[in-house]
């Protein structure tokens, strides 16, 4: 029998202290595809990479992000059929909020209620994690850009700018290395920074990835094909301009 | 008492509520809006018992918003008015039924017209050109029937909804001194100036005991 | 259950809801968003799980105690389209209303948002028929540093619930980190009130604060009734007071001006309203809370306003 004992009812703790149906679940999203959330000072950019569409597949159905509510957006990764309940739940939140209080939500609210949900799964029989983490992004009331980060076990902590999915550590650590405030002072160079972060990972060209910005009282915007292609191409040309120099000292 | 009144014109709707919130025989408020904006391009006019009103019209607007933001596209008019029905159907056979009444009217972009729909308290739902809730309806839908041509232009819709207005103020006991007014149309939803009730002054009365043939004197100015 | 009937636990109940039932996600729906679902359902009545408390209940079937006139509706109604007799809405303090419970509500409250904030003043009368219960009974009550409910109606009703509204809107700022707006504690209480709505409840109250909108005044009643604005009066004596009131209420008052105006609309009212008396009290909202301003006998009005008569102005 062994650890499986502990694996079969997800509220056992191991005897070491792990949750391992949580941790499992944790696992699922290091599987997912790559996003990445950047918050600019003007804006919040968020950026999913986009598996390849099978030849006859309906291009418009594959979509890894998407609006709870007009100011709020989220990306995730991980199991994405668990993800729709989620941004259901979210999507009956945001507008239950806004009867009961007149008010949009917080994206910290928002946050924690999806957090609370997870971490509910966590904790009681018959039920299993949800298989995704999410970052979500958005403006507050005030016009404060906001994003958070959600994980399987229920934790949520707000962020200048991350990554979850397949290969993060990477993206994570070239966001640390590159993130500065100036980095991030107009929306393009906010642009610049997710979609460069993500090729970091991400087969390189527009059609692979998905992006999507918040700007303060506006609609969500999703960058269509071309002007991705165009950022994919700037930053690429950047690249290589660097290892030309990098030759060049050598 | 209150009075809502919706026109129903080719390429737009007109909706006019009074702006009277009484309790007992104390008016509250005067500038209650009785107007609920469910969509970009739906808005609904609401009146009937007090908190039910307010309660009902935002519990409808939520939902129709959730839909938009679970589908990515809003519901038509007639749909919005469909499902505000059967949401008033489900409740009326509830143990706590609300008790409001409804004037729906939009513009569906993808139809390209303009709908207006009257729905009761008892979820009834009518797809008319034009209609009114409350005593306001005992005097001016014959005047509606009188002058009613769907093809009027703006200005003169809107001088049809002010005729019936200040029937109203002229022949109802109560007295609604102000009407908000909306408009729907293709571009969505715009305030249009308020509509004064009656205007006192322009009634007049003979002076006592003076001849039947002696010419009115006016009242109210000094 | 013992459990069950004795404490209310039940297994409906969202907190101590049975394992087996928790599997199914619409299930989950249907109990952690059920206010959106059924709007109806945003609190449960104290003794909705215990069925003896239950029965001891008022029948909600017909919640405003009166013989149905038509099989379905309250009111008589033409069928089909043309116009529908809207409800008085006086109906349910009407004579013929046949209300099993009547309460005396004598009381002036009264507020008003202007340049410099909200100013809300008040009696202190408590009466119950022909008998003064008490003369200083604090009308006014203090929800946090920035709100204030005042009361009319049911006094038992008007304080226990805005107690409850305190303690929500302090929860509110725990959690949010944030003070709760007087949008959202209005809409609160008039949500508790709406859920109520026939089974008793007797409260006009006005809600009356500063938020990061500004300042705010919202009225709340037990009809579950909510209106924002600037001018209200509430009670017995609130024709008394908007007698006064709207007569010298104007944007550009000052500060001195419009605590005056207020204190003096409510000493006009209990001269007059054989159900307020007592003491005049006086707040003024400003930016950053609220402050008390006066907490005077009315008889030490009586000299004052009876010799200094107010300026008459007409716009």
């Amino acid at each position: 029998m062994g650890t499986s004992r502990y694996d079969r009812a997800i509220t056992v703790f191991s005897p070491d202290g792990h949750l391992f149906q949580v941790e499992y679940a944790q696992e699922a999203v290091k599987k997912g595809s790559t996003a990445v959330g950047v918050r600019g000072l003007e804006c919040v950019v968020l950026g999913v990479e986009k598996k390849s569409v099978a030849k006859l597949q309906e291009e418009r159905t594959v979509r890894k992000i998407c609006l709870l509510d007009d100011h709020v957006v989220m990306a995730f990764a991980g199991l994405t059929a668990d993800a729709r309940i989620l941004i259901d739940r979210a999507r009956i939140e945001c507008q239950s909020h806004r009867l009961n209080v007149e008010d949009p939500v917080t994206l910290e609210y928002i946050t924690r209620h999806i957090a609370e949900l997870k971490q509910r799964y966590t904790q009681s029989n018959g039920r299993r994690p949800f298989g995704i983490s999410c970052l979500i992004g958005g403006f507050d009331l005030d016009g404060t850009p906001r994003l958070y980060q959600t994980e399987p076990s229920g934790t949520y902590h707000e962020w200048k700018a991350n990554a979850t999915g397949r290969n993060a550590k990477t993206v994570r650590e070239f966001l640390e290395k590159y993130y500065t405030t100036e980095e991030v002072n107009t929306e393009q160079k906010t642009i610049k920074l997710a979609i460069r972060a993500l090729l970091e990972v991400v087969q390189s060209g527009g059609k692979n990835l998905e992006i999507a910005i918040m700007r303060k009282g506006q609609v969500m915007q999703m960058l269509d094909v071309d002007t991705i292609d165009k950022y994919v191409k700037e930053v690429e040309k950047e690249k290589e301009e660097e290892a030309e120099k990098k030759k060049q000292k050598k | 008492m209150e009075c809502l009144i919706g026109i129903r014109f080719n390429d737009y709707v007109l909706l006019a509520a009074d702006t009277v919130d009484a309790r007992s025989i104390v008016v509250m408020n005067h500038d209650e809006e009785k107007f609920c904006k469910v969509s970009d391009q739906v808005m609904m006019a609401v009146c009937g018992e007090a908190g039910h009103t307010d309660n009902f019209s935002e519990y409808i607007q939520k939902n129709v918003k959730l839909y938009k933001m679970r589908y990515t596209y809003e519901l038509s008019p007639q749909a919005t008015a469909h499902f505000t029905r059967r949401t008033m159907a489900e409740y009326l056979r509830s143990s706590t039924p609300y008790n409001c009444n409804l004037i729906v009217g939009g513009y569906d972009n993808v139809g390209n017209k303009a709908e207006l729909f009257f729905i009761d308290y008892l979820a009834s739902i009518s797809e008319l050109p034009y209609c009114a809730h409350g005593y306001g309806g005992y005097f001016v839908l014959s005047t509606m029937d009188a002058h009613y041509k769907p093809d009027l232009p703006l200005e003169e819709g809107i001088k049809l909804l002010k005729l019936c207005i200040q029937e109203i103020g002229k022949r109802f006991l109560v007295n609604l001194p102000l009407y908000k007014v909306k408009l729907i149309n293709k571009d969505g939803i715009q305030d249009l100036p308020t509509i004064q009730g009656a205007d006192l002054v322009k009634y007049q009365v003979r002076p006592i005991g003076g001849d039947a043939s002696a010419a009115p004197m006016e009242i109210g100015r000094a | 259950m013992a459990l069950d009937s004795l404490c209310g636990f039940s297994t409906s109940q969202p907190a101590f809801k049975g394992f087996s039932s928790m599997c199914t996600l619409q299930n989950d729906l249907d109990v952690f968003t059920g206010n959106f679902k059924n709007n109806l359902q945003l609190m449960n009545p104290p003794a909705a799980h215990i069925p003896e408390l239950e029965a001891m209940k008022v029948d909600y079937k017909d919640p405003l105690h009166r013989e149905r006139k038509t099989p379905y509706g309250f009111y008589k109604t033409p069928l089909g389209y043309g116009p529908v007799e809207v409800p008085d809405v006086g109906a349910v303090t009407a004579p013929d209303s046949g209300l099993k419970i009547k309460m005396a509500h004598g009381t002036t409250t009264l507020g008003f948002k202007f340049k410099g904030g909200v100013i809300i003043a008040v009696d202190s009368r408590a009466t119950g028929g022909m008998f003064i219960g008490s003369q200083e009974v604090k009308k006014v009550i203090e929800i946090n540093d920035c709100l204030l409910g005042t009361m009319a109606g049911g006094a038992a009703d008007c304080t226990y619930w805005e107690r409850f509204l305190s303690k929500q809107c302090r929860l509110y700022e725990l959690r949010n980190r944030e003070k709760i707006s007087v949008a959202a504690a209005s809409k609160l209480l008039a949500n508790i009130c709406f859920h109520y709505k026939g089974y008793g409840l007797s409260m006009g109250t006005m809600i009356a604060g500063w938020d990061k909108r500004g300042p705010g005044l919202y009225y709340v009643d037990d009809d579950g009734r909510r209106a924002p604005g600037n001018l209200f009066s509430v009670g017995s004596g609130s024709t008394y007071a908007l007698g006064v009131l709207d007569g010298s209420y104007k944007w550009d008052l000052t500060d001195e001006e419009a605590q005056e105006l207020g204190r003096r609309a409510i000493f006009h009212a209990t001269h007059r309203d054989a159900a307020s008396g007592g003491v005049v009290r006086v707040y003024h909202v400003k930016e950053g809370g609220w402050e008390k301003i006066s907490e005077v006998d009315n008889d030490k009005y009586w000299e004052k306003y009876s010799g200094d008569k107010m300026p008459i102005v007409i716009n």
